[in-house]
């Protein structure tokens, strides 16, 4: 076996591995507080990018919204600022969803409300269709990616771009788990986790809770498109299959939790990319059956996934 | 022990209702809860004591008014409430499973911003010292009567003007319900702590508190002071065992 090109491959992966796990790390964010799988978090997070990307073209007739970022002072933004703004236009998406479509629901069935969470993305997909076109464009690269950036490690080349999304993620993994272990409105969370009704008893407005939940799943999906828009391409449907795999990530990391959603990611990423390239029958088209496999097998094993709380129940 | 941390606050219940659906569980109850006092709530399996308890926290559909001290509490919303001073151990305890015995009391203390938290864990640690000893352990992991603890430290973690409690002495030993119940009468002294407790136990019950209010079929059907219900021969007879 070639240990260059192995190595070389698994350097490839590690690219996407980064995207699963932030979008993984979405969908458990909101599954641990809510019990919800929300369908709809890729493309929130797309139409998110296509804010990024408006917001870096600045005031351009031709581009919906295009106008609007006229009215945004200082447009067209750097990369940085226009991510941040997607970012904070991603949280308030998040909040305003959980608030008028969630919550008035709050009494219906859980499986009606993932039915809505696929409403919202059906509706999203089509409202960035309508207003941006289908064709894909052109997200400027976040971390410098052209030929020959890159570090050389034992003869395989590590992208500067892989580098910064894993910083990016680990800093905001590192962020995350300070949040939930070390502050008020962390235990508060971990607590609504755990119980509306026992956490509504000692005083945590656990709507409120909820709604920080969503606002913070969605900031993290939106990271997730835009570092990711570049090499995929920005259109409406540029998260859908991310969103499949961050789903294996999620299922196969637990789904409550956010080192689960990361290792997850991991898993799936190299599965994707090292499985095709060393068993021979299956092809990078079917690239979708080894993560399937390893979320079957890991699952077979361990019920609640790799670092799924297990419900404590006395012997 | 701290003594001037609880605020006298009573409780006053005015023509409660309270459904499930369309089956209507309690049928206008009047009751009051005065300040610095221990009142009970009797009743057989089903008289819909639990159900009072939730009503007045608002956690079920409910119709009526319910005072707290001087404020209008019917419309406002279970976390309000405790935000306001009235804490509910509810039956089943209401403890975090999947947090630490330590988190447990650190959420207890959730609506709290004075900088005394730490000291009050150190002096529920004090009192049960078997909650010192499991700090960092799972609260779903402890013994049943251990969580029975947790659940009472947590409820006073809030520093609450007003205890509710569901049968605080459900699967305790019989003398750590002596205990348990030694130490509420020791909070009410000392602090002035309002109470009012569902309990199965009556004999326990009548003898710490002040009031007894008897449940049957979702309405008052007795009250008084713990000694007259002491001595009525139709309370004697159904919750004495005498
Ligand atoms: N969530 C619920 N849904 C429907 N009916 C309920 C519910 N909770 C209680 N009930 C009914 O309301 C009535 C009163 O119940 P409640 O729990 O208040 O009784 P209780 O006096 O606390 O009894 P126990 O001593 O057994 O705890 C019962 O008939 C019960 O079946
Ligand atoms: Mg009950």
């Amino acid at each position: 076996m070639d240990l260059v090109l192995l190595l070389q491959r698994i350097f490839d992966a590690l690219f996407n591995s980064a995207i699963y796990s932030s979008l993984a790390l979405a969908l458990v964010i909101i599954f641990r507080s809510t019990g919800l799988l929300n369908f709809a978090q890729g493309e929130m997070a797309t139409f998110t990018a296509y804010i990024a990307f408006v917001l870096l073209s600045g005031p351009q007739p031709r581009l919906t919204g295009g106008g609007l970022a006229g009215l945004v002072p200082g447009v067209p933004f750097p990369i940085p600022l226009a991510i941040i703004g997607a970012v904070v236009c991603g949280m308030v998406g998040g909040a305003v969803t959980e608030r008028a479509l969630i919550r008035p629901l709050e009494r219906a069935p859980d499986l009606a409300l993932v039915n809505i969470t696929i409403g919202v993305l059906l509706a999203t997909n089509s409202l960035m269709g309508q207003w941006w076109g289908t064709g894909p464009r052109v997200f400027p690269a976040v971390f410098p990616s052209g030929a020959g950036q890159n570090f050389t490690i034992l003869g395989a080349r590590l992208r500067y771009s892989t580098i910064g999304v894993w910083a990016v993620l680990l800093a905001v993994l590192v962020l995350l788990i300070l949040l939930l272990r070390q502050t008020r409105t962390g235990l508060a969370f971990r607590a609504v986790s755990i119980s509306h009704a026992n956490a509504e008893l000692v005083g945590v407005r656990v709507g409120t809770t909820l709604m920080y939940g969503w606002a913070l799943a969605s900031g993290f999906g939106a990271l997730a498109a835009c570092l990711s828009a570049n090499s995929v391409l920005l259109e409406p449907n540029m998260m859908l299959r991310v969103l499949v795999y961050a789903f294996a990530a999620a299922t196969l990391g637990g789904l409550d939790s956010p080192k689960g959603a990361l290792i997850g990611g991991l898993i799936i990423g190299l599965s994707q990319t090292l499985i095709p390239a060393y068993v021979p029958f299956i092809g990078f088209e079917l690239s979708v059956l080894p993560a399937l496999l390893a979320m079957v097998a890991i699952l077979l094993v361990r019920p609640a996934g790799l670092y799924g709380t297990k419900r404590i129940e006395r012997v | 022990m701290v003594d001037d941390v609880f605020d006298e606050v009573g409780l006053k219940v005015e023509n409660l209702h309270a459904s499930y659906g369309a089956v209507e569980v309690l049928r206008g109850l009047d009751f009051e809860v005065p300040a610095k006092n221990v009142s009970v709530i009797l009743g057989a399996n089903g008289a819909g004591k639990t159900t009072t308890l939730r009503a007045i926290c608002n956690m079920c559909n409910t119709s009526g008014t319910v005072t707290l001290g001087d404020r209008d509490i019917s419309r406002t919303g279970t976390a309000e409430i405790v935000r306001q001073g009235m804490v509910h151990v509810p039956q089943g305890r209401g403890t975090f499973p999947e947090l630490s015995t330590m988190d447990n009391l650190m959420v207890g203390a959730y609506t709290r911003k004075d900088n005394e938290i730490k000291d009050d864990v150190d002096r529920w640690f004090e009192i049960f010292p078997v909650l010192g000893e499991r700090s960092s352990q799972m609260a779903g992991s402890l013994s049943g009567g251990e969580q029975q603890m947790l659940a009472v430290a947590r409820a006073l973690m809030a520093r609450p003007r007003l205890l509710l409690l569901d049968e605080p002495s459900l699967g305790l030993a019989p003398l750590i319900i002596e205990d348990l119940f030694d130490r509420f009468i020791t909070l009410n002294k000392e602090t002035g702590l309002t109470m009012l407790i569902v309990e199965q136990n009556a004999n326990l019950a009548l003898d710490m508190a002040d009031y007894a209010y008897v449940i049957e079929s979702g309405e008052i059907a007795l009250h008084g002071t713990s000694d007259q219900l002491k001595n009525d021969p139709a309370v004697q007879e159904a919750y004495l065992g005498a």
